[in-house]
């Protein structure tokens, strides 16, 4: 594993010892994501049953629920990403674990805001709170939104914790922001190679632009939420629209975008571990991740589309950047990926169909968001069921299978075990099968003009939601079996030669 | 362009992407070759894909560009203010057909969202309503009948209640 190897280096190299606290660490990190994800999963099963008809709630606890589940998913799958990402980090360099425990902290003290706003606080402004919402014609006490914007702040900051540690440790390991990056190395490749120096691995990449974006991000997320709580504090305080919606949409896409790079290293080491090939950094995937760096920061523009008022230049901007941001990554990382696996004779266990199956689900949703970042065509997609229709084919078939194809790589290769064929086939066939029938009928919904975020949908929302209630339900069995399979796996004895 | 167009456009391209995935993945899978062999290939392929990837996407944003929708206040057409409120929008009762209007659209309270669908259900254009700013939407409708305006921005406890209308006659 010559790509991340730290031999020939001025850090210590991390000792066994170091490598167990931040393997725990890891999996804490993990299992608090999945643990929210399963909760939340069940959230969102309710909601596409509620609009099925199969059950009926008041409309004021529906938004409640879409409010807990938007900020709690997105929160889930950002921890587990971030978890990952801080292990891959150790590997290469000094890191102190009680920052990332902080971090953790932070992350729980938020979330248990959040769920106290919800339940019994009711508040339904969604997570994306566009002002003046939570303080106007409300059907919750004045005290949910406060919690709920205390929650918020704290999971930022914990997020900000994490983000400056990293990026601390990233830029003393590779002598400056240029290294980190890999810009001297893409502007000097020959005297990269005459020095015998590698470049930072591609995970390396995966967390110096989340660390990076993710400080801007947060950055934003704090300046809107601490002039929301101004405002719950001294409702004189006016703030205008339009800001709090940029703000706001900066980080809400920011972060969610970022979930895909975080988890997205775990393509980078547990593939090459699957294939028993190298994943190495390349011209075009530095280049490529400097596009994402830029670009992800800006491309939230795509949400304001439908502003009008917003200085057409913008738009524009938007366009491109929402482009530019997504594709090149793609590009680079799922083809050198599936070349990676092409002839490889890679055996498909669990941990190596979720990881090439995320691929496929990163460029699906991906076409789908890019469809919908085209201005004329958002004209008729913008807020509708279109848009959970990308988002989740990019988080369920994307992030989540990149993070539970982490987990089972891990654990594979702890074991030196597969899961039985048959077990693989009913894992697979309901965690695809299902997913595909909870996501084709959001975007057929979306195409006839559906909107999203009704607790009531006009025709045909109903019959769709029907189809994709008993989706999620298959879906939920493939998760719930996966999750056993992965408990049995973990209890088996640690083989000899483990490697991650 | 309308939904349905989009949605088999992007059908087509997903499972294309799904088929050659698979293929890469398990065509010649019980032959392995060596990492060295397949990654001289795939450099020479990449360099094609890079390119067409790049052409097709600055392709479908030069023609996105003239169909921009935005409008402004010295948009020619006959102009109509539209506020949106807390579960209900005041909007004139009858609009004409075939020429250009424009709706400047603003809201009392929260965010909303003023879409209009035309008399088969369709989702034809649409624009947000906010609190002190005012938003133009320049649109002709060529189909006469009643057309039915949606919230689509999340907006409290009746957002999927919120609704108004109109006649284009
Ligand atoms: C089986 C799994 C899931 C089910 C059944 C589910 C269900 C739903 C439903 C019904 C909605 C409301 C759609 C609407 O009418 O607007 C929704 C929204 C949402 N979901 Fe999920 N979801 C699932 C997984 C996920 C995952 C994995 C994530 C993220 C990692 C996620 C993030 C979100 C977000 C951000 C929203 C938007 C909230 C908002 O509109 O403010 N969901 N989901
Ligand atoms: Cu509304």
């Amino acid at each position: 594993m010559s790509a991340i190897s730290i031999e020939a280096d001025a850090f210590a190299p991390a000792t066994a010892a170091d490598l167990r606290v931040a393997r725990r660490i890891m999996w804490t990190y993990i299992s608090t994501g999945l643990a929210i994800f399963f909760l939340m999963m069940l959230l969102g099963i309710a909601m596409r049953a509620e609009q099925a008809g199969w059950v009926t709630f008041d409309p004021g606890w529906f938004y409640a629920l879409l409010s807990l589940h938007g900020v709690g998913m997105i929160t889930a799958m950002a921890i587990a990403g971030l978890g990952t990402l801080w292990y891959l980090v150790r590997r290469e360099t000094p890191l102190d674990p009680r920052i990332a425990y902080l971090a953790y902290g932070f992350f729980v003290a938020g979330a248990l805001c959040v769920i106290i706003a919800v339940f019994p606080g009711k508040f339904g402004s969604l997570w994306t709170m566009l002002y003046p919402l939570p303080f106007v014609g409300t059907y919750w006490p004045s005290w949910a939104t406060g919690v709920w914007l205390v929650g918020n702040a704290l999971v930022m900051t914990g997020f900000m914790v994490w983000c400056a540690q990293i990026l601390g440790a990233l830029i003393a390991r590779f002598g400056g922001i240029l290294g980190m990056l890999g810009i001297g190395y893409v502007f000097n490749i020959r005297g990269y190679e005459e020095a015998h120096r590698e470049p930072p691995s591609p995970q390396m990449f995966a967390a110096a632009i989340t660390a990076i974006d993710g400080i801007i991000g947060s950055t934003f997320g704090l300046a809107a939420g601490i002039g929301m709580l101004v405002h719950w504090i001294d409702p004189s305080v006016a703030i205008d629209p339009l800001w709090a919606k940029n703000l706001i949409y900066q980080f809400g896409h920011t972060f969610a975008n970022l979930t895909m790079y975080m988890a997205v290293a775990g393509v980078y080491v547990g593939l090459p571990l699957c294939t028993k090939r190298e994943y190495h950094t390349s011209k075009p995937l530095a280049i490529a991740w400097w596009g994402t760096l830029l670009f992800v920061i800006i491309a939230y523009f795509h949400h304001l589309y439908m502003d009008f008022a917003q200085a057409e230049t913008v738009q524009f901007i938007g366009e491109i950047a929402s482009y530019l941001a997504a594709i090149p990554v793609v590009v680079v990382t799922v083809f050198s990926g599936a070349m990676l696996v092409h002839r490889s004779g890679m055996r498909w266990s669990l941990g190596s169909m979720f990881l090439y199956a995320g691929m496929i689900g990163w460029v699906v949703g991906g076409t789908a968001a890019v469809l919908d970042a085209t201005i004329p065509i958002n004209l008729d997609l913008h807020n509708t069921l279109w848009v959970p229709g990308h988002f989740h084919t990019y988080l369920l078939q994307g992030v989540l299978l990149f993070t539970m194809g982490w987990v089972f790589v891990t654990l594979e290769q702890r074991s030196a075990t597969i899961t039985s064929l048959a077990m693989r086939w009913l894992i697979g066939g309901t965690i695809f099968g299902g997913a595909a029938m909870f996501l084709l009928s959001f975007y057929i919904a979306g195409a006839n003009g559906v909107p999203r975020r009704y607790a009531v949908e006009p025709a045909p929302g109903p019959e769709l939601a029907t189809v994709a209630t008993i989706g999620a339900l298959i879906l939920l069995a493939g998760i719930i079996i996966a999750a056993i399979e992965a408990l049995r796996l973990a209890r088996l004895p640690k083989a000899q030669e483990a490697a991650a | 362009m309308s939904g349905l167009l989009v949605l088999e456009l992007f059908l087509a391209i997903a499972s294309a992407a799904v088929i050659v995935m698979l293929a890469v993945a398990l065509y010649g899978s019980n032959r392995p070759a060596p990492q060295s062999e397949v990654s001289a290939k795939g450099y020479a392929i990449r360099r094609y894909w890079f390119w067409t990837i790049l052409i097709v996407a600055a392709i479908g944003f030069a023609i996105s560009i003239p169909r921009f929708p935005y409008g402004s206040a010295q948009t020619i057409g006959k102009h109509y203010t539209i506020v949106a409120q807390q579960y209900s929008f005041a909007a004139p009762p009858t609009i004409p057909a075939d020429r250009p209007v424009v709706f400047d659209v603003t809201s009392r309270d929260v965010n909303h969202g003023f879409a209009i669908y035309d008399p088969d259900g369709k989702l034809v254009a649409q624009v947000q309503a906010m609190p002190d700013y005012i938003n133009h939407l320049p649109f002709t409708f060529h189909t006469r009948g009643h057309y039915t305006v949606r919230c689509l921005e999340y907006c409290g406890i009746a957002h999927a209640a919120m609704q108004g209308g109109f006649d284009v006659r």
